[in-house]
């Protein structure tokens, strides 16, 4: 299957009540239910479960960010991410 | 007919009426935004949420898996969750949800609730006193989670009621509440909470919806369905307890807006019987003064 490849993905960090982070990155590394992993430009697309721990965000100027989450879900597609974090734990 | 002065402290006193209204309606408009605000935050989780389980539906082919919410026992106890306000001045809107507990409680649920196995959770004072007045015993109460309204105190009463059915404890969750169509309308639903029929509903929109299965699954599908039907779960629960916060204020500025027009007529009216009054009070004293002196000139 043909897949337009893309320089820059596009990330959204959504709980129920806000949206935590939106925008393109260049890397993002996520807490999943086997241990943390990467996800870069161009990933296959996936569905996991996240556990407890910390979201790495580096957006397209380099700059990192992080998030603390205590769980939720993650899907990868087209380079779109959507990350559902039950509750961020800074508020 | 009633001494001026009266008339003029009647009309002072249905203008200072109408000011408080008045202000309560700009109130409720500004906690409206506030409330509806909210309900669009939800959206775009709520959404993908959706899309996530209706994919992975897809891909497992069927809805026949090992859920734990899902699973229809015999009926034998329901709880019937209320949920109205913590303050009065709206109208219809706590009424309402009176009402339709009790037609419940007479109709659908009839034989159970004689034999007592119906319970109510009712969330909001108001909809404990329209219970009470109506002589209808209410099992638990939880006003505290209007106070500071966020998505963890939400998620937790939700998870409650979960493990309340998991446990057996009920057989039957139902949600009463408000659904918020705009500032002036407020539909009133009985929602099926638990057993969830989300299942079904997912399966209609899988077979008409364009989807995509073919994902690296981390661990696997029961168990991201296992994490993600709760989640569902208290979305929905979130999202009722928002679009009843949301109608509470939208029927509250509606009622203060026909309160705040009602003062108007009756101050109208009352303007209007304080002129006449005065008008005849005048004529009464000019016809005094002209016959006076008519007889002094005589």
């Amino acid at each position: 299957m043909y897949r337009p490849k893309y320089q820059y993905m596009f990330l959204d960090i959504i709980t129920p009540e806000k949206k935590l982070f939106s925008g393109e990155a260049e890397l993002v590394k996520l807490p999943g239910s086997a241990g943390y992993f990467e996800v870069l430009t161009n990933h296959s697309p996936m569905i996991s479960t996240l556990m407890e721990g910390k979201i790495k965000v580096k957006d397209v100027h380099g700059t990192i960010s992080y998030f603390d989450i205590v769980g939720g879900v993650v899907e990868v597609l087209n380079n779109k991410i959507a990350v559902l974090v039950d509750s961020s734990a800074i508020d | 007919m009633a001494n001026l002065k009266e008339m003029r402290l009647r009309i002072v006193s249905v203008k200072s009426t109408q000011q408080v209204t008045r202000a309560m309606k700009m109130v409720s408009a500004a906690k409206l935004r506030k409330a509806q605000d909210a309900i669009i935050q939800i959206r775009p989780y709520a959404g993908k949420l959706h899309d996530i389980l209706v994919n992975l539906i897809a891909q497992l082919g069927s809805a026949d898996f090992e859920n734990k919410y899902a699973e229809h026992k015999d009926t034998k106890r329901i709880l019937i969750v209320a949920i109205t306000s913590n303050r009065g001045l709206c109208g219809g809107f706590n009424s309402n949800v009176v009402k339709k507990v009790e037609e419940l409680l007479l109709t659908n649920y009839d034989s159970y609730y004689k034999r007592g196995s119906v319970d109510i959770l009712a969330i909001g004072k108001k909809g404990v006193d329209g219970l009470k007045a109506k002589n209808i015993q209410v099992t638990k109460t939880l006003h505290k989670l209007f106070e500071g309204l966020e998505y963890r105190s939400a998620e937790v009463v939700a998870q409650d009621l979960m493990n309340a059915f998991s446990d057996g404890e009920y057989d039957r969750i139902d949600l009463v509440y408000n659904q918020f169509k705009n500032a002036a309308v407020q539909k009133l639903v009985v929602e099926q909470f638990l057993p969830v029929e989300i299942m079904e509903k997912v399966m209609e929109d899988s077979e008409t919806h364009h989807y995509f299965s073919d994902y690296i699954l981390e661990p696997n599908v029961l168990e991201i369905m296992k994490t993600i039907i709760p989640k569902s779960l208290k979305i929905q629960f979130f999202k009722s307890i928002l679009d009843s916060v949301a109608s509470e204020h939208g029927a509250r500025m509606t009622a203060m807006h026909k309160a705040t027009d009602n003062a108007s007529e009756l101050i109208r009216d009352l303007h209007l019987q304080y002129n006449k009054a005065r008008q005849s009070t005048i004529t009464g004293e000019i016809l005094e003064i002209v016959s006076g002196a008519n007889a002094l000139n005589g």
